[in-house]
């Protein structure tokens, strides 16, 4: 052998040695440095979890009546995942499931996209390898057969399949909507997933999620745990055994103080006075009239037995908890924002509503007293400005009782003149101003939170010194630029000049509307009625509350939710009773006597207040107010409130008295309808909530065919009324393995 | 060597002196003369390979219902005839099959296109013949074998005082070469074809030529390589399959994917694997071909960095002992044959173990004595029966 043939050879000994070394070295990192790291991504590869949605909870009236429960569906579902490795995507297939199912493919199309900056509406949020459903089936023999088609024929559908849910069905008990109090669901977003402990994300992934309403408020109570499967997999996804499994826990039941025969009553005088402002116009003291909201409360125990407003909509829109784009689109559009609930969540001026809340704070400061006589001018002028009785009617000297019974503007304006007097002599000595109306405003619960057991709900206003400043020096720069930028001429050019400059001050004027309930006294209705319930019930101000108690599945009483009192209100007795009693007379003489006109008054004492808001810089609409309190006339005090306003609605009198008429009437059942509380009360107990609302609530009860393999556990789910074939298709592990 | 002890010199007295146990044990003996740790070696592969061929195979055929054993079986099956085969190889001189060099050569080539003409597609690679049911052969595989032998032959024979092959020796084996590899090429199997390339220069490499032809042929392989992929020759999924090493997180579920289900496998072993039949990712069949090429991760997954270490250094062993025989061959026809099969088991089991390591590119090669295959357990074995038979017959 040559020399250069043995050198080489000890090269090739070389090369061999490091080949190998180089070998060794790369499974030492595989295997022992970075082993951890692949014995996890081992474990992920073969371990999927199911998921099992766990039924929600039921939402019901005082009386056990279901708004919001389960019912069993058929839900139509695709693997996406499936559907991409098919040679065109999956456009074939998808094209016939839209055909079967009689949907426009590009709706399909657009549910099964992710979410993202390109992304269409309604695309899928959750995780890209879960099987995204895509639309829901009636439990009905039509719709079985759609299963069956879909899931015999799996060779035409690969990547769909159809399994039973137990899915979110709003009802209307007695036709009574509730909408915006029920709120609704949607998928969780990827930003509540990421604050979820890394433990629950996985599971929660698929959770419909509260929005708005007491979906969101009572969220935790009623979505219960969903069900975690895990099974172990092959590379084809196929199942090849279980590891774990968790069922899931069904969420608790709430049973609410809303009573679904008044709510449907509110809600149909909200309507009727709508239309019956819009028949009247403006001339006859109605309005265009945008929308209305009320709110029946227990003045008692503080819960809410009615609340919504109108426009409204039907909550089985949200059915399966997931709203069609199309309809949510329509709904944002239509005038009057139905998606909004004005009865707790904006704050609007109350008028003259708001005079019993004055009065209450001139007496306890000492402004006006019980036995005083006050001049009702025609008008009231302070310096160049005059500010005029909204009725134009001068009664001369009269009583305390007279000024709230007829509602005479320009005893206020004087009252409020001095006190406004008073307060800048306080400030100019460097002293704190009292500013009692505004005081006892906060007492009443008004421009403060209201505690209400619902999201969003608003904190309103109560213009004092203070906040006036406050607000001025958040809002002044926009002033001022309209002050600068409005054309020559443009009346809001001087508006907006004054508050530029001046905005600060707590004008005289400022206190003169405010003691009437206008200009910046903005409540919500909900707002309104708590008050109301404290001069009803004798001075105790709620945080009011629509939940009654929470349920366990099995009907077992979890916690009772009591409105907590926020306190009483400082003023005696006497004046409370003086008011209360010239409140009795209103209905009788005053402003609403035409209103309730025959009103059986022997059998059930109507107290209230009307109010007529005047709005915008011309006034050339008003929004109708009528805040009310009833009880049976052997009660000492009444026990319920009612609060109605119609916003652009015209005259509360006539406008909006009528309509609280018709909701007292439900309540007592006292002139044409069947009385809601026959004795003048809410019921003390909680109804019976079982499991029967919703088969899908108990797991277990349904599952006839045989005993899954794979749990997790579809046949939890069936439906004992389900044809027997498909039953058993839903049980058996096939339809799992096909699924996954 | 004295006419008593030689058994030809008086065959009747010879065997009435000797049994077979002192014959065989005879200082002369073949079996005396056997490189032994080369056959323990190749013996712990094949057994190791059965090993790892079960643990792939059986939870699947107990899946399907088949015989749990019935790839394990086939497999020691076609062990048995390779020893057969090698032993063979390993007894019949390798001069006198360096006579027969021609014929060899052309039978392989006459398999090549056979397998054009009536070969089966096995994984986009028209490779295989199929003869009689269940039974397929891949004439590539013993192509290798021919290739070496033709190589040695052309390089080893040297001119009357020639200590190395001359320009015309070489230019005629790369002819001869050449032709197989075009139609291997055709098959397509770029795998064996980078195993009979690299052989091919390793033998030239080492048959003493001077350098100017080693860089020369290292700068028109560079050139190839360049010319196959600025004008497309690959198939575009072809090179993104070759290209995913060097990416790991590529396209996990496509082009990467078997790759990056081989690293999980390897990678979750850790130091002393998960246990035979307990590797989740063979059970769950997560990495493609694991009884044949990717036969290496179920060493990885189930047997931890153990099994697949000491896999490693069984081939290093076999590497070693062939480049031992190679220096003491009796001549370079000899030394030629060895170098060539070195370089044939050392390129496709770096290659091999590398693809599911993640270090080199996927092609479809089997590794040596372990995977899973008839033809590849047969032309390795005939190959170690070539070392053996070069080693017996070599200087002492």
């Amino acid at each position: 052998m040559s020399d250069r043939s043995r050198l080489r050879l000890i090269v090739l000994r070389v090369l061999v040695v490091s080949l190998l070394a180089t070998l060794l070295g790369r499974l030492w990192y595989l295997q022992v440095l970075a082993g951890p790291q692949y014995a996890r991504a081992a474990s992920d590869n073969q371990v999927r979890d199911i998921i099992a949605a766990a039924p929600r909870g039921q939402i019901v009236d005082d009386a056990g009546r279901p708004w919001a429960r389960n019912q069993t569906a058929l839900v139509v579902s695709v693997d996406r995942v499936a559907l991409t490795r098919q040679s065109d995507g999956g456009v074939a297939v998808l094209h016939r499931l839209a055909r079967v199912l009689s949907v426009p493919y590009t709706d399909l199309h657009d549910r099964i996209q992710l979410c993202g900056p390109t992304a269409p509406k309604g695309c899928w949020n959750g995780s890209p390898y879960e099987p995204i459903p895509v639309t829901q089936l009636k439990n009905d023999l039509q719709s079985t057969r759609l299963a069956l088609q879909i899931l015999e024929r799996k060779e035409d559908f690969p990547g769909i399949s159809a399994e039973l849910a137990a899915v979110r069905h709003y009802g209307t008990p007695m036709g009574a909507l509730a909408s915006q109090v029920l709120g609704n669901l949607a998928p969780i977003t990827a930003d509540e997933l990421k604050k979820l402990p890394k433990s629950e994300q996985d599971a929660r992934r698929r959770d419909l999620v509260g929005r708005q309403g007491l979906e969101q408020q009572y969220d935790r109570y009623l979505r219960g745990k969903a069900g975690v499967t895990q099974v172990a997999v092959d590379h084809l996804g196929a199942v090849t055994g279980t590891l774990s499994e968790a069922p899931p826990q069904p969420g608790d039941s709430l049973v609410t103080s809303l009573d679904a025969r008044v709510q449907a009553s509110l809600e149909s005088s909200l309507a009727g006075a709508v239309h019956n402002a819009r028949s009247l116009g403006v001339s006859q003291y109605g309005g265009p009239a945008d929308f209305a909201a009320g709110v029946v409360m227990d003045a008692k125990t503080g819960h809410i037995v009615a609340m919504g407003s109108y426009p409204t909509y039907d909550p089985s829109l949200w059915d399966g908890g997931r709203i069609d784009t199309k309809a949510y689109d329509k709904l944002r559009h239509t005038p009057g924002n139905p998606l909004l609930d004005k009865a707790y969540a904006s704050a609007y001026s109350p008028g003259s509503t708001f005079k019993l809340i004055s009065t209450s704070g001139l007496l306890a400061d000492g402004q006006a007293t019980l036995g005083g006589t006050y001049d009702c001018t025609p008008s009231y002028s302070i310096g160049n400005s005059s500010f005029r009785n909204f009725e134009g009617e001068a009664l001369g000297a009269i009583s305390l009782h007279t000024t709230i019974v007829k509602s005479c503007d320009t005893v206020y304006y004087q009252l409020a003149y001095h006190d406004w007097i008073r307060d800048n002599n306080l400030v100019n000595a460097h002293k704190k101003p009292i500013e009692g109306v505004q005081h006892m405003a906060r007492s009443y619960g008004l421009g403060v939170p209201s505690g209400v057991d619902l999201p969003n709900a608003t904190v309103g206003h109560i213009a004092d010194r203070r906040n006036q400043l406050l607000r001025w020096k958040q809002t002044k720069k926009d002033y001022c630029l309209g002050a600068k930028r409005r054309k020559p001429g443009d009346i809001l050019k001087a508006y907006d000049q004054e508050y530029c400059t001046d905005g600060w001050r707590f004008n005289p004027g400022l206190q003169l509307i405010e003691d009437i309930g206008q200009g910046s006294v903005l409540v919500s209705p909900l707002q309104l009625a708590v008050a109301y319930s404290a001069l009803a019930n004798g001075g105790t101000v709620f945080e009011p509350r629509v939940g009654k108690a929470i349920l366990s599945p099995a009907g077992k009483v979890i916690k009772r939710l009591k409105a907590p009192v926020r306190g009483h209100l400082p003023i005696s007795q006497t004046d409370l009773d003086y008011i209360r009693n010239a409140m009795y007379q209103v209905p009788v003489t005053g402003t609403a006597a035409t209103a309730f006109q025959g009103f059986p008054q022997g059998k059930v004492r109507v107290g209230g207040k009307t109010g007529s808001a005047e709005l915008g810089l011309n006034r050339s609409y008003t929004s109708a107010w009528f805040a009310s309190f009833a009880g049976l006339a052997s009660d000492p005090t009444p026990r319920f409130v009612t609060v109605i306003m119609v916003d652009k609605g015209g005259v509360g009198g006539v406008v909006a008295a009528p309509a609280v008429r018709k909701v007292w009437d439900t309540v007592f059942g006292v002139e044409h309808a069947k009385a809601a509380y026959p004795a003048g009360k809410p019921p003390a107990t909680l109804p019976h909530v079982g499991a029967g609302a919703a088969a899908a609530a108990t797991p277990g009860s349904g599952s006839t065919a045989a005993t899954p393999k794979v749990s997790g556990s579809p046949a939890a789910l069936v439906d004992p009324t389900l044809p027997p074939a498909l039953a058993v298709r839903f049980s058996g592990r096939q339809f799992w393995t096909g699924l996954l | 060597m004295t006419d008593w002890t030689s058994p030809r010199g008086s065959p009747y007295a010879a065997r009435r002196r000797e049994s077979l146990r002192e014959r065989a044990l005879d200082r002369e003996s073949p079996l005396r003369r056997l490189d032994w740790i080369l056959l323990l070696a190749v013996g712990m592969l094949c057994t190791m390979g059965a090993l790892l061929v079960w643990g792939a195979t059986k939870p699947h055929n107990v899946a399907l219902g088949l015989d749990p054993n019935g790839d394990l079986k086939r497999d020691l099956l076609n062990i048995g005839i390779g020893v057969g085969l090698g032993g063979v190889a390993a007894i019949v001189d390798y001069r006198t099959i360096r006579a027969y060099t021609p014929v060899v050569y052309l039978a392989s080539l006459v398999g090549l296109i056979a397998v054009l003409v009536h070969g089966v597609t096995v994984n986009g690679s028209h490779s295989w013949i199929k003869i009689g049911p269940g039974f397929e052969v891949q004439p590539s595989e013993f192509a290798k074998i021919a290739l070496i032998v033709l190589a040695a032959m052309l390089l080893g024979e040297r001119r009357d005082g020639a200590i190395a092959p001359d320009d015309r020796d070489v230019w005629m084996t790369l002819a001869a070469s050449s032709v197989p590899i075009l139609l291997i090429l055709k098959q397509p199997d770029v795998g064996t074809v980078m195993v009979v390339a690299f052989v091919v220069f390793g033998v030239i490499a080492l048959s003493g030529v001077s350098s100017k032809w080693i860089i020369g042929l290292l700068v028109v392989a560079a050139g190839v390589a360049v010319v196959i992929v600025h004008l497309h020759l690959l198939k575009d999924y072809q090179l993104k399959r070759f290209t995913a090493f060097t990416n790991p997180h590529a396209d996990t579920q496509g082009s990467g994917y078997n790759t990056h289900q081989a690293r999980i496998a390897i990678g979750s072993g850790g130091l002393f694997g998960k246990g035979l039949f307990h590797g989740t990712q063979t059970n769950g069949q997560f990495v493609p071909e694991q009884n044949t090429d990717f036969v290496f991760t179920v060493a990885g997954e189930e047997l931890g960095l153990a099994g697949s270490g000491l896999l490693v250094v069984l081939v290093g062993v076999v590497l070693w002992r062939g480049l031992s025989i190679a220096a003491r061959a009796e001549d370079a026809f000899g030394t030629l044959l060895s170098v060539g099969v070195v370089c044939w088991f050392g390129f496709q089991a770096f290659e091999n173990i590398g693809m599911t390591v993640g270090i080199m590119p996927v092609t479809g090669l089997p590794l040596p004595f372990v995977s899973y295959g008839g033809s590849s357990i047969f032309a390795s074995m005939l190959a170690v029966g070539l070392l053996q038979n070069v080693h017996m017959r070599s200087r002492t």
